[in-house]
């Protein structure tokens, strides 16, 4: 799996969570909180489903520092590399 | 100045002095009834109070004296936290997801001289330790919520927390075919009381969560009758439909909760009562059990009185703080003559119940029950963009900063990325609004926040 398939599915579940943000075009450099109305249980649920889908576990202390989508993606692809 | 009493309608329930008579009680008399469960393990209450008197032991022999705890909310979390204090240790209740160098400023202003948590958090904060204390004993420190670098540490005891903890099973009482679900992180005071020591108190089961990733199964998972929420994970389990058959009561603290959840909660079968209280009175004053869940009664050692301008005054002899670690002058300014002044503004009603209706100090409450102190949080800001036209406020919920002058929102964003990094994420800001208004200000400079407020609603 390459990084970019991680960016792709990672974008599907944010646009699964959040319906509303169907026609938000989110970026690499797109930060999370700020741009996309993700609060942090919405994080939580984002999280959890993203660990499950790609089967990786990020440690909860790491998840405060994922601020960008390209920074939840790194912390992904590290994981399944 | 109005005054009201208390309604007696308090339960019998027993009153601890301490963790350890509390735990002795019931490896006494409910030696085999489960206390605590955590992911498939069930510790009994006479195997808790084993196992906290054998690491108690441990701990005195090391000769450490002031324990930083970074809380994970695991079951040897627990152990470690009683047993620390049954050794005669001051305790530091930290945030394990804080940032390194707030929980290491926190660390070198508490005089911790010994960690517990994962190895690699240990080390790396290892360096920040001090030389401890020498007269520790009982106390426990809780960070006011909205933690930073900056934050006052609260010195209560476990005394205040037990006594706290009879308040609330007094008004609440759980009982042993109880189990109470922990889902708040204990290093705040809420989430330890009403998580943990209720349950405790009642001889119930508390089941501790399994950490935010559990979020979505924990109730499936224990099948809770009780649980204790900030009003942003309650809205989180409506809406994810998480909540179990068994579940009755959902004691919501540490925020405001709409409406429309109370609406949801009460279709689901659920009694939601809301609790009042500060870190400084070791949790809840005051917690509601009728039918309005805003109407709250007072518990039974406090008394709470308004001042003229609406200001709740607390006096809870038996709950309060001793003071701020190393602040006489802060703990002066808030706690006087034994009367402490919240900043937050209230009213009672026709039964002599309190409705919390605002807040007078300069503080954000967040859904997630965290706080942001607004002077600190614009001086922070104020400082990474060089400019002092500004000030932070809600919209839906949120912080929003609100920047008076000429420039773009993406360029404040980008300067204030790191400080951004640094916060917890519900503290982010979630918008930048320019204006080339003004900011409303009172004759003496200070922003008008209301009226800040609803000009931002409007945008």
């Amino acid at each position: 799996m390459t990084r970019q398939d991680v960016l792709e599915q990672t974008k599907k579940v944010i646009y699964d969570c959040f319906p509303d943000m169907a026609d938000m075009d989110l970026q690499e450099d797109s930060v999370i909180n700020t741009e996309t109305a993700i609060d942090s249980m919405g994080f939580v649920l984002v999280i959890c489903k993203l660990e499950a889908l790609f089967d990786v576990r990020i440690p909860e202390r790491q998840w405060k520092k994922l601020q960008t989508l390209g920074d939840v993606v790194d912390a992904i692809y590290k994981r399944i590399k | 100045m109005r005054t009201r009493k208390k309604r007696n309608t308090e339960v019998a329930t027993v009153r601890f002095d301490s963790f350890a008579h509390l735990l002795s009680h019931y490896a006494e008399t409910s030696a085999d009834a489960p206390a605590l469960r955590f992911e498939d393990r069930t510790l009994s209450y006479a195997e808790l109070y084993e196992r906290v008197q054998i690491r108690a032991g441990e701990l005195k022999a090391g000769g450490r004296t002031c324990l930083g705890l970074l809380c994970d909310g695991s079951l040897d979390n627990v152990i470690e936290l009683f047993a620390a204090n049954l050794a005669g240790m001051q305790l530091v209740m930290l945030d394990a997801s804080l940032d390194d160098e707030i929980l290491k400023s926190l660390i070198r202003y508490t005089d911790v001289d010994a960690l517990w948590g994962d190895e690699d958090s240990c080390e790396e904060l290892s360096l920040a330790l001090m030389a401890g204390v020498k007269d520790g004993g009982g106390k426990i420190l809780f960070f006011t919520s909205g933690t930073t670098e900056r934050s006052k540490a609260v010195v209560l005891t476990d005394h205040s927390l037990c006594q706290s903890a009879y308040n609330g099973s007094a008004k609440l009482p759980l009982s042993a075919d109880d189990t109470l679900l922990c889902l708040l992180p204990l290093g705040h005071v809420f989430g330890f009381v009403c998580g943990l020591l209720w349950g405790l108190s009642c001889g119930a089961c508390v089941a501790l969560g399994r950490g935010p990733r559990h979020y979505l199964d924990d109730c499936d998972f224990y099948k809770p009758t009780a649980v204790s929420v900030v009003p942003m994970l309650l809205g989180f389990l409506l809406k994810m439909r998480c909540i179990n058959s068994e579940l009755k009561l959902v004691l919501v603290g540490a925020g405001d909760c709409q409406q429309a959840m109370l609406s949801a909660a009460a279709a689901m079968g659920l009694r939601v009562s809301f609790g009042y209280g500060l870190t400084e009175t070791s949790s809840g004053v005051a917690i509601s059990v009728g039918d309005d869940p805003y109407a709250m009664e007072i518990c039974p050692d406090d008394t709470i009185t308004l001042a003229e301008d609406g200001e709740i005054l607390i006096q809870a002899p038996t709950c309060m703080m001793q003071g701020y670690y190393k602040r006489p002058d802060a703990t002066s300014q808030v706690l006087r003559n034994g009367v402490l002044h919240t900043g937050d503004l209230g009213a009672f009603d026709a039964n002599g119940r309190l409705h919390i209706t605002g807040r007078k100090k300069d503080i954000l409450v967040l859904p997630d029950g965290t706080k942001i102190f607004l002077p600190e949080y614009e001086s922070a800001l104020m400082q990474a963009l060089g400019h002092t036209e500004l000030a932070v406020t809600l919209r839906g919920e949120r912080p929003v900063l609100v920047y008076s002058g000429e420039a773009e929102a993406a360029d404040i964003g980008e300067k204030l990325r790191a400080m951004m990094r640094s916060l917890p994420r519900g503290q982010q800001l979630s918008d930048i609004l320019i204006t080339d208004q003004p900011l409303p200000r009172t004759a003496t400079g200070k922003i008008k926040r209301w009226e800040l407020q609803q000009k931002v609603g409007l945008l």
